[in-house]
């Protein structure tokens, strides 16, 4: 009964979004009619890779709860890309670099892990002070430039297509939603994080390893990112040090967007990316229309705050 | 229940600390650099100062609430852009620098609406805001730049009254309305029992909600009186403005020693961590470190001051479970 319950809001959810995302189609349709071709697919799925990855360890992060949240994010993803290209320029065999970019993030990741469960930081100061550290490291060490030099197979990939579908897409992100929602709904881990979320007393009581499974879940956000940054590499050619800039921003708007309950314990992977791919249908039909991105980042952080306004009133109101 | 965790600390062993700090990394910075101690560069130090010292007492006053506020760089922005228009549209000196904290007043105000009524937690809150302000100063900057402001609020704010710069003066009489707001009113208790159990303060009769109104806007307006002296020191606004100011302020009241967690708070502290900060900052510039490593030499200062804090509070726990043997 519960988990009947639990369906259906999370599919009320996706509802939501497929009808606010048709809402937004016919309001770009309307300005700008040229827009809908199979390239903006493409263009929108390619820009949905890094923010959908991005996104679903923010979305652990906050489901495990303890005033969870990763403020990093993108510093992550710009200091993954630079170091694993300063490592391949210091004589890493080009083979190990998405090796290198995962294993900087996850590492990265760890550590922000480190000060919320072994010193017992605030995670929103631990992460806003990692934020600062980490994107700032990636611009001192690169001095602001982008480092070029990512080897032909690996653009390949990053810029392939199947059925004008982007190749990491297809590759990485679904089979990495479908694993993660496998986890969250079957397995014990997943139901151990909720429970985390739901109530962080009584998951200690009844034995759960609660320091364990957050340290892991900031690893995992940092593994994420850590992907996030290689498929940048993959698709833009180089490292760009300011590539993570407002991630935590559109990644906290997506997964707020797609149902999480900023307290933890309460949404799912589906409602993130259906949150994921409205948010960047938005910002490209804004982008063809010639906005400027500064207003994209004021569109998407008052959205942030409507979804939250919203969800209060609505509870209010039932 | 442990009292002693509701205190004001008026001079303690952390500000004693952090004075010898400020004497330590003084004296290495001028033995590195021969620049550092000449009076030029002391000038520096305290005109870097003085906007993150006000928006520094806001900062103190929203963490010790357990609360934070991550677009204060921001408002600060749009409060200098309204100081830098009334300052065009050749208003009086004097009432150009109220300008910044009415501004600020009302976008601390607009915060407290979504942070407070609107039950958003205040870090998700208030960097949807940030956004949505940085939106804002692109729109009232166009992309271009502000400058060649008129000197009028530069000239008041250094007169001189009985040989003491207005400035000096504004920024004192700024800190003596917090410390009196919090020792010798109700709303200083009030303050740290919402920051060391909202649910407990509401049920023991504090005015919850408006208290943590009233210490938005109040930030809301320091940081906005900073914005006048912003636009004083520097004449010109740009879009990059404040872009660090909410981790600086952040960093100097955790290394002041007000607990984030709630239910402790320092002025003296954060005053000398805003010092400390700026002469770091400046030394670390001095002995040729590049601006691009200062978000890093901060961020990396904010954690170290929170991880070297837990094993003395863990010292502090036990020697309290001791006693109660």
């Amino acid at each position: 009964m519960k988990t009947l319950l639990k369906l259906s809001a999370s599919s009320r959810i996706l509802l939501l979004l497929a009808a606010l995302w048709i809402v937004v189609i016919l309001l770009f349709a309307a300005l700008r009619p040229t827009m809908f071709s199979a390239s903006t697919v493409t263009t929108v799925l390619q820009f949905s890779t890094i923010l959908a990855l991005v996104s679903l360890g923010q979305c652990l992060v906050i489901l495990a709860g303890g005033a969870g949240i990763d403020l990093s994010v993108g510093g992550i993803v710009s200091l993954s890309v630079v170091l694993a290209m300063t490592a391949v320029k210091a004589g890493l065999p080009p083979a190990l670099l998405p090796v290198a970019c995962v294993a900087a993030g996850l590492l990265l990741g760890l550590f922000n892990g480190l000060l919320v469960t072994r010193l017992r930081i605030l995670p929103l100061i631990a992460t806003l002070g990692t934020l600062f550290v980490y994107s700032g490291l990636a611009l001192a060490l690169t001095g602001g430039a982008a480092q070029s030099g990512v080897p032909a197979w690996l653009l390949a990939w990053g810029r392939g297509l199947i059925l004008s579908l982007p190749v990491p897409f297809v590759t990485l992100v679904v089979p990495v939603f479908a694993i993660a929602a496998v986890l969250l709904l079957l397995s014990a881990w997943g139901r151990w994080l909720f429970a985390m979320g739901f109530n962080e007393r009584s998951a200690r009581l009844v034995g759960i390893p609660v320091d364990r499974v957050r340290l892991l879940v900031y690893g995992l956000s940092g593994l994420l990112s850590g992907l996030a940054g290689l498929v940048s590499l993959a698709w833009l050619g180089s490292a760009r040090p300011n590539i993570g800039q407002n991630l935590e921003l559109e990644s906290l708007t997506a997964v707020m967007l797609g149902g999480v309950a900023i307290t933890g314990g309460v949404g799912g992977v589906g409602g993130v990316i259906a949150a994921v791919i409205l948010l960047v249908t938005l910002k490209t039909g804004l982008l063809q229309l010639n906005v400027n991105t500064v207003w994209q980042v004021g569109i998407v952080g008052a959205l942030l705050i409507a979804v939250l306004l919203i969800e209060r009133l609505s509870k209010r109101w039932s | 229940m442990r009292q002693s965790s509701l205190r004001f600390v008026a001079i303690g062993g952390r500000e004693w600390a952090l004075l010898g700090a400020v004497i330590l990394a003084s004296i290495v910075f001028s033995v590195a650099s021969p620049y550092f101690v000449t009076a030029g560069n002391a000038g520096t130090i305290v005109r870097n100062s003085t906007e993150l010292m006000l928006a520094g007492l806001g900062m103190t006053l929203l963490l010790a609430m357990g609360s934070i506020d991550v677009s204060i760089g921001i408002l600060m922005g749009l409060a200098a852009i309204a100081v830098a228009h009334a300052l065009l549209a050749s208003v009086a000196p004097a009432l150009a620098l109220l300008v910044g904290p009415l501004t600020g007043a009302g976008l601390g105000l607009l915060t407290a609406l979504v942070v407070v009524r609107g039950r958003v937690p205040a870090i998700v809150g208030t960097l949807g805001l940030l956004g949505v302000y940085r939106m804002g100063v692109f729109a009232l900057l166009g992309g271009q730049w502000l400058s060649g402001l008129p000197a009028g609020l530069t000239e008041l704010l250094s007169s001189t009254i009985l040989g003491i710069p207005l400035s000096v003066l504004v920024i004192g009489l700024a800190y003596l309305a917090v410390w009196l707001a919090l020792r010798r009113t109700p709303y200083g208790p009030h303050l740290l029992s919402i920051g060391n159990a909202e649910e407990k303060a509401r049920l023991s009769g504090v005015p919850v909600t408006k208290v943590r109104i009233a210490t938005f806007v109040i930030s809301g307006a320091l940081t906005g009186l900073a914005a006048s002296f912003y636009v004083a020191s520097y004449r010109n606004v740009e879009m990059a403005i404040g872009s660090t100011l909410a981790l600086d302020a952040i960093a100097a009241v955790v290394l002041g020693g007000t607990s984030i967690m709630g239910g402790r708070c320092s002025l003296l502290g954060t005053a000398l961590g805003v010092v400390l900060l700026r002469i770091l900052q400046n030394g670390l510039l001095l002995m040729g470190v590049p601006s691009l490593w200062q978000p890093v030499v901060t961020g990396a200062l904010l954690i170290s001051v929170l991880a070297l804090e837990l094993p003395v509070s863990r010292l502090g726990d036990m020697k309290e479970k001791w006693m109660q043997r």
